[in-house]
């Protein structure tokens, strides 16, 4: 455990240190973030509710949204497919380290300085605008939110994993993975709340576990969900959670097998 | 006119090069198109199903939110499929290739800026095309030729802005070696404007008109085709374009004078 928390203190170090990449991060998780929450603005200027939604709930939804982007969509996809491909890889494979562990440890400490940046920013943009912001009434919500949130991350870490193992196989596994990227963020209602789509797409969504990665932190968080519905969804988050952990766990030794170590 | 005719036959040599590097890169090359057609298709279906719950943004109907990110779409398609080679802009430098274009007999500029061209994109842009074409037939009538010429002519004006851009961001490539923060800050941007630019409070629509001028790229010409822009606007999109584009050549200019051959 100690070597991981080391990669996390290490990569923690290295991403403050380029302050221009992450300063440009943020700026482009911000622009998202203000185009949105001015179009749902504008359409609530005449309007009271929409979908069950009232404005307060909605901007916060588009706020959070933000959030929910840096501690989930850090994209290490990318890295585990240029160490595929590079070969360099083997380097990993020779030490007494997990790589995927380590991936993680990598991608915690991209997550937890992104947290700290959006919280900071929501912070800001909330009194910018001063926007009607929606506060949980319960304080166990946050921790709900928490929970919610962390295995959303997970989730979307170890879909992100699986795809990007298709370069043990081909060096044309950067389409497959930008493809999965955005499907995912439309999917999961990064961008909009799924409950505006029509029902039958929200049905077939639901059978899939793209909207357990935002759409439903963020419907814990707002406290749509009563007692029961919670329970239900979050049992279904876990369940997730395990069947992409082994499918993941069976692509990898799958790819460890073909791997041919090409270029390292 | 002799180099002019010199460059077009270079441009369309590497054209077919492009091509035939994005056909052997099948399965790679049908992901990226995927992942484009993906978000053009959810986009667009998520503000068709927002229409469902509300009349209007920021006082526009349906066609004409709809017309608005279309023509969005329509000119960042046309600025990445012609000006694709900028992406490379750092590996040219780096690797020295910059070096050989300043001694061969052709733009320096135009082999960093223009020499590949993105089929992807041309691909994507048949169903924004024909996506257009429809939504243009549900507009009210009384749009006269007058307003056509002058939409199109704007499209234009916004693609001359958007090469000045990628000019700029070229030029910073050169003088510094770092390219991905500053594209990815103007692809950020950009995102601004999918939307109208009349969604945003006062001070952002300003300087979305002024300092960034993603509001004149995207906005100006559904604006003029609606009959919502002034003359004086106009001339102002004109004027910009111009003062873009030579103040972008000038930065280039001095940024090759300052090029050290860093690689070499």
């Amino acid at each position: 455990m100690g070597k991981y928390l080391y990669v996390f203190q290490i990569n923690m170090q290295s991403v403050l240190q380029r302050r221009a990449s992450l300063l440009m991060d943020r700026v482009g998780g911000i622009a998202t973030t203000v185009a949105l929450y001015f179009f749902w603005s504008s359409i609530f200027s005449g309007s009271q509710s929409i979908l069950g939604y009232s404005p307060a709930r909605m901007l916060s939804y588009v706020l959070m949204t933000n959030f929910l982007r840096a501690v989930v969509f850090t994209d290490r996809g990318w890295e585990v497919i240029r160490d595929i491909s590079s070969g360099r890889i083997s380097n990993y494979l020779l030490r007494p380290i997990r790589y995927a562990a380590y991936c993680f440890s990598m991608d915690a400490a991209q997550k937890t300085v992104g947290a700290a940046a959006a919280a900071l920013e929501i912070g800001v943009l909330i009194l910018c605008f001063k926007t009607p912001w929606y506060v949980p009434r319960q304080a166990s919500t946050w921790l709900l939110f928490g929970l919610a949130a962390g295995m959303s991350s997970l989730i979307f870490f170890l879909l992100e994993f699986a795809v990007a193992s298709i370069a043990f196989w081909t060096f044309e596994s950067g389409g497959p993975l930008f493809c999965f990227d955005l499907t995912v963020q439309f999917a999961a209602g990064a961008f909009f709340p799924l409950d505006v789509l029509p029902k039958t797409f929200q049905n077939i969504l639901q059978a899939t576990p793209f909207p357990y990665i935002v759409f439903f932190p963020l419907n814990v968080y707002l406290e749509r969900l009563p007692a029961g519905a919670l329970l239900r969804q979050f049992s279904l988050q876990a369940a997730w959670l395990c069947v992409i952990g082994w499918i993941v766990s069976r692509v990898w030794r799958r790819g460890l097998r073909a791997y041919a170590a090409e270029g390292g | 006119m002799d180099a002019l005719r010199r460059h077009y036959r270079v441009w369309l040599r590497l054209v077919r090069m492009s091509l035939s590097a994005q056909l052997s890169y099948g399965l790679g090359s049908f992901g990226f198109l995927a992942a484009k057609l993906i978000r053009l298709l959810f986009f667009f279906g998520y503000i068709l199903a927002i229409f469902k719950h509300t009349k209007s943004v920021a006082g526009y109907s349906l066609d004409e939110t709809v017309l608005f990110f279309l023509t969005f779409n329509l000119i960042d398609t046309v600025t990445m499929a012609l000006f694709r080679s900028v992406y490379s802009a750092r590996r040219v430098v780096e690797d020295g290739d910059l070096d050989y274009y300043l001694v061969q007999p052709c733009s320096p500029l135009f082999r960093m800026a223009a020499c590949i061209v993105d089929f992807l994109d041309l691909a994507t842009m048949l169903p924004v095309l024909a996506l257009l074409a429809t939504t243009w037939q549900r507009l009210p009538a009384g749009i006269g030729l007058v307003r056509v010429v002058l939409y199109a002519g704007l499209v234009l004006n916004g693609v001359a802005i958007a090469l000045a851009m990628h000019i700029f961001v070229t030029a910073i490539t050169v003088r510094t070696q770092e390219l991905e923060n500053t594209i990815r800050l103007y692809r950020d941007m950009l995102f601004l404007g999918k939307f109208p630019i009349d969604i945003y409070a006062a001070p952002l629509r300003w300087a979305l008109t002024i300092v960034v001028p993603i509001g004149v790229i995207t906005s100006f010409p559904v604006k003029a085709l609606l009959g919502l822009l002034s003359p004086a606007w106009m001339l102002y999109a004109l004027v910009l374009a111009a003062a873009s584009l030579g103040a972008s050549l000038w930065f280039w200019r001095g940024a090759l004078a300052a090029y050290t051959s860093v690689s070499s």
